[in-house]
């Protein structure tokens, strides 16, 4: 009540500020009248008793003044009074305030993008969904520790009616599907769902409605869609009609049910979902196998009313290993123990944490960006205050209190400061535009969406305001601790102006951060070159590639095998061409596919590839031992498989293993050949036990096709796609580019942290050097009368030059002195990030700091030119 | 002038005004007044801390206040004890005496 009276009295004093004024005015007034009547009364003339109520009351007017000072409403008239004298004084030296706002800007625009680029991809709930901190991600445990994204259709139904601690678990799982047109098929990312994955993420249809529960029941006996709200606009002109009508999805046909909200487009940051079907239709729209035991879904889960996340987590392992018995598996390393659950994110599992990891050091990288500009400013703001002595000196000796001189100057501070964050806000804007329309070689619909939100104009103002707090308190109370004489005698100083030790500190402190942010970035760019120069264990120059999905076209297995088959023979015999063949998942895409072996008794768990006969010949890769595939390991011959050679060396020391044989999928297969070990799903890891078998005897309808040439790779694009539709005019136009160009996904991290930190190391040097440069030519400036007198005695001018070179020198080398510590610090926090790199590599470490010196030398050069060359009458003179 | 006249004691003055308007309504001199008059020219109230400390008392709720004509025919602003005074009032008065005998037998101790 007391807190409401005084917000109420405060609102009114405020809004009417003349009127309570004015009653303060009055009853002061009345409280003089009645004094000096007294006075009067107790016989004194009018005039004395005029003076002695003067004298007894002090001066009405300051009486008056006290009185007002009460109450917060005038902490915030005094705070607009501030701001409004801070305006008038920034615009009465526009410059000095763009150069700060400039400079500010660039700082915070650095880590703004950052952040925004964290916030869209991690921190932003996924868009559309509702009460998404109820929601968790049901990860699975492998029994050897690995956490994967997804598990299986078993999981996921046993899981189902059994958690006590989850309301809902549903699940999805991405597939191609081709939606009929008039003209020609739309390929479009779609999720296989469960019924009640909507209901799960409390999402509502715009239009229509979604899965029923008895859609979730019988394998394809309801093939039903639903499609999101901008495929809708688009195909169908948003016209609601459409809604129950029958569509071709994959040719076959499909009732369109519903309409996604607008916002909604699925629940895997970066990529766009269209349609969404039961996952019951499954075998029609993948028809695979082994969908129901291997791991496919993403598996998520709404917490009950009341329940912890804790309790949730302790539920599953329990309900797992009853789940592992009941289902009778015998599981090797790659079966499953528990389930993990995350905070639901759009990056499902530990992937969020391994994206917030790695833009993480970026933001660290961008805040020394900031840092650096606050130290900038923080040194422009002081050499301004000395030049403003003389104005705080003549406001403090009319009255003005120090602390309210410091929150004068401070408010100028934060003024400025808050003009940078939102230019920062509107440089993150463009420079995540930038960002958005870098092409990624992937093959689904992107959306990034990185543009920053209110959430992020709330973070640029919050640091940009930090930032000015730290490195403008020490500016503000400096010119509050002002001696009022000194300055108003002498206000030009006595002359022998050196840059006193808090301007050297700054200094050196900006120039040193910036040398950590050019070490690092010198450090992420050779480690990106020595990835580009990883010999991945086959050649991809000359090698084009392309994918293929035959079961979003609708294709059963012997026509996609027709398919395949035909496509090669016709591209086989093109001219230049010398290799064609196909596999399961391009190597250096950053998937892997593990599965168990069993063999003389053993279990182990190895990364297997189908490949078709052709492609360890089409990537050069060398056969150490035995034979490779041919066009007879179809599926009526024999099961075979080759291995590479660190799984030869696994089974047997002196790799006698061709001929040898193990169960595979329960088919007992044979080795017949050794191939050399190559990279296969990033560059930095260690080689994996590695079995490939042939695309024939492994079938899978999704497969990349590599061809080798001899010609230009560029022109051979064009001729496979007219091979293509050629052969069935329904398929959508491939994709064809070079296998370098497909691959480069796998260095796409150290390509980003790269540029990044290359752009903010230029950044951060550019604002030292600047602020080195300013801070000597003031320093000449200051020093002009110094340099005259000693010019007129009869100095060399290359004497004055090198005294001040030397200024700026001895700072530079402390600066890379202190500068190469701290990079050897950063240095051990990428470490994990650098590879074929030493953390302490030498020639990174001395070159930086010499072109550092270099840079430095020049900044301190120029303005110390400029003084030698000063006329010494001209100087003596101004004063 | 009395030379001995005294600041009043830091934190008594709300005290000494809401006993001085648990009488009857005043104006502003009016209880400067009363408060110099009944100490006998030991208080003399500040008129700048007085006003302050209405401003600060009307908007803690414990003061009402009215412009009115004077008994010689001036406007000023008149001030009326709440209830929300009233009790403040006894809870200082009871603290005060509770100080106070306090104080007083500590300096009895100390003799």
């Amino acid at each position: 009540m007391s807190l409401w009276r005084q917000l109420a009295h405060g609102f009114g004093a405020l809004t009417r500020r003349t009127a309570s004024k004015q009653q303060i005015d009055d009853e002061v007034r009345h409280f003089y009248e009645e004094t000096v009547a007294a006075h009067v009364a107790r016989g004194l003339s009018h005039e004395d008793a005029t003076r002695a109520a003067r004298i007894e009351m002090g001066n009405p007017t300051v009486v008056a003044e006290e009185v007002r000072d009460y109450g917060w409403e005038n902490l915030v008239a005094t705070s607009l009074s501030d701001l409004r004298y801070g305006v008038r004084v920034l615009r009465r030296s526009p410059a000095f305030a763009m150069v700060v706002i400039i400079v500010v800007s660039l700082g915070s625009g650095a880590v703004t993008t950052v952040f925004s680029a964290m916030n869209a991809l991690v921190l932003r709930p996924v868009a559309g969904v509702g009460s998404a901190d109820r929601l968790l991600t049901l990860s699975p445990i492998r029994s050897d520790g690995l956490i994967l994204q997804q598990g299986s259709f078993a999981d996921f139904s046993y899981l189902r009616g059994r958690s006590e601690t989850l309301s809902e678990i549903a699940a999805w799982g991405k597939v191609s599907l081709t939606i009929a047109g008039p003209s020609e098929g739309t390929i479009v990312w779609g999720n296989l769902v469960s019924a009640n994955y909507f209901d799960a993420l409390h999402v509502r249809p715009y239009l229509g409605r979604f899965f029923s529960s008895d859609e979730d029941r019988t394998p394809l006996a309801h093939p039903v869609i639903v499609v999101s709200h901008a495929f809708w606009s688009a195909r169908f002109g948003g016209n609601p009609d459409v809604v129950g009508r029958s569509i071709l999805v994959n040719g076959h046909p499909f009732t369109l049910i519903g309409i996604a909200p607008r916002t909604f487009r699925g629940i895997y940051t970066g990529v766009r979902a269209d349609a969404w079907v039961p996952l019951m239709m499954q075998p029609l729209l993948r028809p695979r196998a082994d969908l129901a035991t291997s791991s496919w879904l993403w598996i998520f889960g709404r917490l009950k009313d009341r329940v912890a996340i804790e309790s949730a987590q302790a539920e599953f392992p329990a309900l797992m290993t009853t789940h592992a018995r009941e289902s009778g598996e015998a599981r090797g390393p790659a079966g499953f123990r528990s389930m993990r659950v995350f905070p639901f994110t759009g990056l499902p599992g530990g992937e969020g944490v391994i994206v917030l990891r790695f833009l993480g050091v970026l933001l660290a990288a961008a805040a020394v960006v900031l840092l650096i500009a606050g130290v900038n400013v923080a040194t422009m703001l002081t050499a301004r205050s000395i030049g403003r002595a003389r104005e705080l000196a003549m406001r403090a000796a009319l009255g003005a209190g120090r602390m309210r001189l410091a929150r004068q100057v401070l408010t100028e501070i934060l003024l400025l400061f808050l003009c940078g964050a939102l230019g920062g806000w509107v440089l993150s804007f463009l420079a995540t535009n930038a960002l958005e329309r870098v092409q990624l070689p992937v093959n689904f619909p992107i959306l990034m969406e990185l543009s920053p939100d209110v959430r992020v104009l709330i973070f640029a103002i919050v640091t940009a305001l930090a930032a000015g707090v730290i490195f403008g308190l020490a500016p503000a109370l400096r010119a509050a601790r002002l001696d009022i004489t000194a300055q108003l005698r002498d206000g030009a100083g006595d002359g022998r102006w050196r840059p006193s030790l808090l301007f050297r500190v700054l200094i050196v402190g900006q120039l040193s951060l910036s040398l950590v942010l050019l070490v690092s970035a010198g450090l992420i760019t050779q480690s990106l070159v020595r990835g580009q120069q990883i010999d991945p264990g086959f050649q991809m120059a000359r090698v084009v590639t392309t994918s293929f999905e035959a079961e979003s076209w609708g294709y059963d297995q012997p026509r996609a095998r027709a398919f395949y088959r035909a496509l090669r023979s016709r591209i086989q015999s093109m001219p230049d061409v010398l290799d064609v063949s196909y596999v399961s998942r391009l190597p250096l895409t950053g998937g892997s596919t593990t599965e168990d072996i069993d063999i003389g008794g053993a279990t182990i768990g190895v990364q297997i590839a189908a490949v078709d006969a052709d492609y360890f010949s089409t990537l050069r890769m060398p056969m150490l031992q035995g034979r490779t595939f041919l066009g007879i390991d179809d599926e009526r011959s024999a099961r075979v498989a080759i291995v590479n050679d660190s799984l030869a060396r696994h089974l047997s020391s002196d790799r006698l293993v061709i001929g040898q044989t193990f169960r595979f999928l329960g088919k007992p297969t044979t080795i017949v050949g050794i191939v050399g070990d190559a990279k296969y799903s990033t560059l930095g890891e260690s080689t994996p036990l590695f079995a490939y078998f042939p695309i024939a005897q492994l079938w899978q309808p999704t497969q990349s096709l590599l061809v080798r040439t001899e010609g230009d790779a560029e022109s051979i694009g064009p001729a496979i796609q007219q091979l293509v539709l050629a052969l069935d005019p329904a398929v959508p136009r491939p994709k064809v580019s070079s296998m370098k160009d497909a691959t480069s996904i796998v260095l796409l991290p150290h390509r980003v942290a790269a540029l990044v930190t290359a752009v903010l190391g230029a950044v951060g040097l550019l604002l030292a050097v600047v602020g080195l440069y300013g801070i000597m030519a003031y320093s000449v400036q200051r020093r002009s009368r110094e340099m005259g007198i000693r010019l007129a005695l009869g100095a060399q001018r290359a004497t004055l030059v090198g005294i001040v070179v030397r200024e700026g020198l001895t700072l530079a080398v402390l600066a890379i002195a202190i500068g190469l510590l701290l990079a050897a610090g950063a240095a051990q926090a990428i470490k994990g990030f650098l590879f074929n790199v030493d953390p302490f590599d030498l020639a990174t470490f001395a070159g930086m700091a010499l072109v550092f010196l270099l840079i430095a030398s020049l900044a301190s050069y120029l303005p110390a030119r400029r003084a030698a060359v000063s006329d010494p009458v001209s100087a003596l003179k101004a004063e | 002038m009395d030379p001995h006249n005294t600041d009043v004691i830091q934190g008594t003055l709300d005290m000494l005004i809401l006993k001085t308007l648990s009488l009857e309504p005043m104006h502003g001199f009016g209880i400067a007044r009363r408060i110099e008059q009944v100490s006998r020219g030991v208080f003399k109230v500040n008129p700048g801390s007085l006003l302050t400390a209405f401003q600060r008392l009307e908007r803690a709720g414990l003061l009402d206040s009215e412009w009115r004509q004077t008994e010689n025919a001036r406007r000023a602003k008149f001030y009326t004890l709440t209830r929300a005074g009233r009790k403040q009032l006894d809870v200082e008065t009871a603290d005060w005496s509770r100080r106070v005998s306090a104080v007083a037998r500590l300096l009895k101790a100390e003799g």
